[in-house]
């Protein structure tokens, strides 16, 4: 009966229903993400010359530019450099910014592009094909600022063969090109006033390499001199190279000798090396040197040399005279016994330098010794710094100081005078993989039913009583906190706090490069721990089970890892031996069992319970297994010769069937081919794909679909659920189809074509896949396709606790950077083509097909968010019915919770506590008023009749 | 790394550079989208965020193996999607240079889309000739035969190639959140119930006082006048204790009242009497 109900107020709700603006960040969280910063691409800069505000810039280790608000922390701008530029082996990129100016130039293999610095919109671009750029400067000289205010920009390209061009800041056009015939290595360019140098690393005929300088003439290009620089002995890699400086008034480049003794600086376009020894008072080995100089042209030419060892770590201070252009050491910044980040900053022609060690923020200028402002600094643990970028502002004779910080944890922070502004978790950028977590609650009672379940009727009775007089000590806290909680529950606008219903869940996220974060859902979003699980750069994670309180990760090399879900406190590690190419969960068993899958295909273990699981081999296979057996498949599945498999999925693991049949409008019924046991895999073949539908158990074809003309480079998704699957691809014109773009595709499975008719599963009692005749039956397939807008990248389905509420099909958009939910009503293979619905097709809530389907704004799940790159899209049952939960991951974060048939079992914003208060009051008002009225005139009417 | 790195690259854009040269003619020209201010989109610039770009895709006729860089193990002839991709410019254009094929020389049909989260373009079709001169921009319609183009946006003159300027046309803009039903107590007066009951409540406290207030003589008058309409009978039915006959009289009963003001003044006796037995037996 309830069904019933609750049925017709799920078929009742409109089609959709959009997301109001007053719930946006309520009942969704988004992580507008970059990546995490890279030292030599993180900088402040004042966009506007007649603003002193500053933004924060950065080119990230995702390629991502951005523009973050150094006030909130909050994006301003951001682009995908790697949606331009071609080459996806892109190793370096570099962005540079001219003080005052509204662009800001970025390169990232082959392709150098100017932004607007305000709105992030393109100014230039341009593709050079002879090789990636190998540096990018802005040339600092008067004459270079053209009408558009822009600087010139020099790239040097190429990986054997040199070629410097200089391009005209406003229009990106070449103005003059130099290619360097020699042979030598392209290393780096670097630009004084009049000049510009060219850096070539030229191997000498033993080992190493000699520096060599080639100097052009800025306004036409021509070579007007070079020299060579005897360092062969000193550098053996291009890395040796410690820093060539550019943009300052004498640009210089800093190498060391191989035991790290002695310093040599040599200013650019002189022959002179400056030998400087270094001064290693414990003697122990130097782990790092670092040059800092600041890059503006009007800047003092002072630069700061950092060295650093195992366990602590000193600074020296350099003056460049402009005149001798001779290199003398200034001053010495104190030894300290921890690690040390120099950040250098600019103000006018004055350079600050700003150290930040474990316990404390100094800053200081670049002409005396003299500490400007210190503060104190608690560092957390696991809060290495990585690298800073800063802005000193002077008043009078205090500094106040703004850097932005790397931490080991991947965080990004905001520090002000030593106090954190804001953090910025953008380790979470790389997430590869995420999972739900049931976060622990319930089990203890459920341990105590199953107690109480097991006893005597007496035993029971008293367990059972005892229970309930140990919940009582709850009462006087609940008694307690009620007054509150009505207040707050009438005053607020906020919906009652739905935690209990299955809405605070915890959803683990495992990133590249090897952390593990755990997001709550229940306080929007927020991370509740962030540890680093694995030492490495490439973590690929098969699998996340959880189990009463803790998660164990599989990870590809065969490892596993145990953490507490609500500490993150590691409890076990396991060593892999062999690795995994997938992992099959069987999660029917309360504490959930594991099997990995060898990249052949088999199945590591054997298990003695029923059961089956399909995996993929690395040859292109599908095959079928016996849980209980991992020594030869099933069955074998092979798709025809040219085309081969790339995707197999199965139904989700919870996917309920509210309805086995599907009610016509005439009151007879289509029942649903419900198998607990298909697979759909995806072959393509040059240019086709086809969608195998397999019965799991026997390995039977029960459909299959071919799709030609299809782009098999772009997403191919596929996903099936409950008696449907659907899939998403681009297909071209072709001697068969006519239509060019992005297609979806929906097929709905049925036991027979006839309604009120089960086929031979009618009749059965018991029925078998594999021992009956030709079992199992081939479902009735109506399929449907659509034109879409623009290609989907994955695809997922909402589930709801019973699958009442209507499905909605999940979809990512990759070009629009936004998911959408696609009610499945509107994907119904039965609506009519060609003509209207007659009366009992509306009854049914169909309509008209038509083959363009615009995604209705209504659809998109994160309306006017920009949620970049997803990578992977998960939805979670709740408590309640009417509500899902949906999660995408990808460089972005986004979380957000949908009610496909409308929130019918709850009362949302919409519903006001205090008018129906009022209501009642008025009422009440009114009866008190009325009631004597009435009463008196009833006596009256009997006296007087 | 740098050594072993750029040797990799060598050969990947050696071999890219080495197509790039088999087949570079001059004569390419380039498409530049523009966005003139609509009434659904009044200022593109401020509108529309920088993520938006427009697209050109298609699928090209197989390549040969010979001239494939990339298939070196492959000997199969498999069509290589070629997308290619436009930011938008800070004037609220994009720019597509070399539209080209790479590695085949023949001639391509482009789907061209604008993609914006919030706005709506046409797309367009636009057919390149194998050296890179646009042949002809067309309207497309979505969910239509390829060749059912729409109208005409640029058909090049024989032999000349040019560069060429178009603009885009925005369709719709997506509506994204949903607007709650504001609660306003004029609203609420405008309910028919609401209203009804404010009727019902001025006749009940408000009639009896102006009734006398009224002039004596006037007051005798209305009561005579009203003794002869339905409302009279049907408010002296309802004091009697019958049930009133408004809703009759509204129903259109009024046709025939005198039988309505009958059973209305019968209803009135057997009341009474009910209320007196009641009484009796009390």
């Amino acid at each position: 009966m309830w069904l019933q109900v609750v049925l017709l107020l799920a078929s009742c709700a409109p089609l959709v229903l959009a997301i109001f603006a007053d719930e946006v960040n309520h009942v969704d969280f988004h992580y507008a993400l970059l990546g995490i910063p890279s030292a030599q691409r993180t900088f402040f800069h004042r966009p506007s010359s007649s603003s002193n505000a500053s933004l924060l810039y950065t080119l990230s280790e995702k390629s991502f530019l951005g523009a973050v608000n150094p006030k909130d922390g909050s994006i301003v701008w951001r682009q995908n450099l790697a949606r331009w530029s071609s080459d996806a082996a892109a190793v370096e990129s570099f962005l540079r910014a001219g003080d005052g100016e509204n662009t800001i130039v970025s390169a990232l293999g082959g392709c150098v592009s100017s932004w607007g610095a305000l709105d992030g919109k393109l100014s230039w671009m341009r593709h050079f094909s002879n090789g990636p750029v190998r540096d990018l400067e802005l040339l600092e000289h008067e004459s270079s600022i053209t009408n558009f205010n822009s600087r010139d920009v020099i790239t040097l390209t190429g990986d054997k063969t040199g070629i410097i061009r200089r391009l005209d800041g406003g229009s990106g056009s070449t103005k003059w090109e130099f290619q360097d015939e020699s042979g030598d290595l392209p290393f780096q360019v670097s630009t004084s006033p009049a000049e510009i140098f060219y850096v070539s690393l030229q191997p000498s005929l033993l080992k190493g390499y000699k520096i060599k300088v080639t100097v052009l003439d800025a306004r036409t290009g021509q070579q007007t001199k070079h020299q060579i620089l005897s360092s062969e002995n000193d550098i053996s890699t291009p890395e040796s190279v410690l820093f060539v400086g550019s943009n300052t008034a004498s640009p210089i480049i800093v190498w060391t000798d191989k035991g790290q003794k002695t310093l040599r600086i040599n200013v650019v376009g002189t022959k002179q090396v400056h030998s400087v020894s270094i001064e290693n008072e414990t003697g122990e080995e130097i782990r790092r040197v670092e040059v800092k100089a600041p890059r503006c042209l009007s800047c003092l030419p002072h630069f700061l040399v950092h060295y650093e060892t195992d366990s602590s770590s000193w600074a020296e201070v350099y003056h460049t005279d402009l005149h001798s252009l001779a290199v003398s050491k200034a001053y010495k910044l104190p030894r300290v016994s921890e690690k040390s980040v120099f950040a250098t900053s600019t103000r006018f022609a004055d350079v600050y330098f700003t150290r930040i060690t474990e316990s404390e923020i100094s800053v200081m200028s670049s002409a005396s010794k003299d500490v400007l402002g210190k503060w104190l600094r608690k560092q957390q643990a696991d809060a290495h710094v990585f690298h800073a970028a800063s802005e000193v502002v002077i008043k009078s004779d205090s500094a106040a100081v703004r850097f932005a910080t790397v931490l080991d944890s991947g965080d990004w922070e905001l520090v002000r005078n030593g106090a954190t502004e804001w953090t910025r978790h953008e380790a979470l950028a790389g997430a590869v993989f995420a999972s739900w977590v049931e976060m622990d609650g319930g089990e203890e009672l459920v341990h105590e039913l199953e107690i109480e379940g097991h006893e005597s009727l007496y035993g029971a009775y008293v367990h059972r009583v005892k229970r309930h007089t140990r919940d009582l000590q709850h009462l006087t806290r609940w008694l307690r906190e009620l007054p509150k909680r009505i207040f707050t529950s009438l005053l607020t606008d906020e919906v009652s706090n739905l935690d209990g219903f299955g809405l605070a869940k915890l959803i683990l996220v495992a990133t590249q490069n090897g952390r593990l974060l755990a997001i709550d859902t229940g306080k929007d979003g927020s991370v509740s721990w962030n540890i680093k699980a694995a030492e490495t750069d490439n973590w690929t994670i098969k699998a996340i089970a959880t189990n009463s309180g803790f998660a164990t990760i599989h990870a590809e090399d065969g490892s596993s890892l145990s953490v507490n879900i609500t500490t993150g406190r590691i409890i076990s590690r396991n060593p892999g031996t062999i690795r995994i190419k997938s992992v099959a969960m069987l999660t029917d068993e309360p504490s959930g069992i594991v099997i990995g899958v060898k990249y052949d295909g088999t199945p590591l273990q054997s298990i003695n319970r029923p059961g089956h699981i399909v995996t993929l081999s690395d040859d292109g296979r599908a095959l079928g297994w016996s849980i209980r057996n991992n020594k030869s498949p099933l069955w074998e599945f092979l798709p025809p010769r040219g085309q081969r498999i790339t995707q197999a999925t199965c139904r989700p693991s919870h996917d309920p069937v509210a309805s086995i049949g599907k009610v016509l409008g005439d009151r007879s019924v289509l029942y649903k081919y419900l198998n607990p046991n298909l697979a759909l895999i995806t072959a393509v073949g040059d240019n086709s794909a086809t969608f195998y539908l397999l019965d799991a158990v026997s390995g039977k074809v029960l459909h299959s679909t071919v799709q030609t003309g299809v782009d098999t480079k772009q997403p191919i998704t596929s996903v099936i659920s409950e008696n449907w699957f659907a899939y998403s691809l681009w297909t071209d014109v072709t001697a068969t189809s006519d239509a060019k773009g992005y297609q979806l595709s929906i097929s709905e499975l049925y036991e027979s074509s006839v309604p009120n008719d089960r086929g031979p599963l009618g009749s059965a009692n018991n029925y078998s896949s594999v021992y009956d005749l030709d079992a199992p039956p081939r479902p009735y397939v109506i399929s449907q396709s659509f034109m879409i807008p623009e290609s989907i990248s994955h695809m997922g389905v909402t589930q709801t606790r019973q699958g009442i509420t209507i499905r909605q099909l999940l979809c990512t958009l990759p070009a629009s950077n936004a998911v959408i939910g696609i009610p499945r009503p509107v994907l119904d293979p039965r609506r009519p083509v060609g003509r209207d619905p007659t009366a009992s097709e509306t009854e049914e809530g169909l309509f008209k097909y038509a083959p363009f389907l615009e995604f209705d704004g209504k659809w998109y799940l994160t309306h006017s968010r920009d949620i970049a790159d997803i990578q992977g899209i998960i939805s979670s049952p709740t408590l309640l019915e009417s509500t899902s939960l949906v999660f995408a991951f990808g460089v972005d974060i986004f979380g957000t919770r949908v009610t496909p048939s409308q929130a019918f079992d709850i009362l949302g914003r919409g519903f006001s506590k205090l008018q129906l208060l009022a209501t009642i009051t008025v009422l009440t008002v009114g009866v008190i008023i009325l009631q004597p009225m009435a009463r008196k005139k009833e006596v009256d009417l009997l006296w007087q009749s | 790394m740098y050594i072993s790195l750029s040797s990799s690259f060598f050969s990947f854009f050696s071999l890219l550079l080495l197509t790039l040269l088999k087949l570079s003619p001059v004569s390419a020209s380039s498409i530049t989208i523009t966005i003139p201010p609509s009434n659904i989109l009044p200022n593109p610039h401020a509108l529309l965020p920088p993520s938006t770009h427009a697209t050109l895709t298609t699928l090209p006729p197989p390549k040969s193996v010979s001239s494939s860089p990339k298939n070196e193990g492959t000997q199969n002839v498999q069509r290589e999607s070629h997308i290619l991709a436009a930011p938008m410019t800070r004037s609220s254009t994009f720019v597509f240079e070399d539209l080209r094929l790479p590695g085949v020389d023949a001639s391509a049909s482009y789907l061209l889309d604008i993609r914006s989260r919030e706005f709506i373009f046409a797309p367009y079709r636009v057919d390149v000739a194998a050296d890179g001169t646009v042949l002809g921009i067309w309207e497309a319609f979505r969910g239509n035969p390829w060749d059912n183009r729409g109208p005409e946006k640029f058909v090049t003159q024989a032999g000349v190639s040019s560069d060429v300027v178009i603009e885009a046309k925005v369709v719709g803009r997506r509506g994204f959140y949903e607007e709650r039903s504001k609660f306003s107590p004029l609203s609420l007066f405008m309910n028919p119930m609401i209203l009804l009951a404010i009727v019902a409540s001025v006749l009940l406290f408000g009639m009896p006082k102006l009734l006398e207030n009224m002039d004596p003589e006037m007051r005798a008058e209305f009561e005579k006048q009203s003794r002869s309409g339905p409302l009279s009978n049907a408010g002296r039915s309802a004091l009697a204790g019958g049930g009133p006959d408004l809703a009759g009289w509204m129903a259109g009963a009024s046709s025939n009242l005198n039988v309505g003001a009958d059973s209305a003044s019968k209803g009135t006796t057997t009341g009474r009497e009910t209320g007196g037995s009641g009484r009796r037996r009390g």
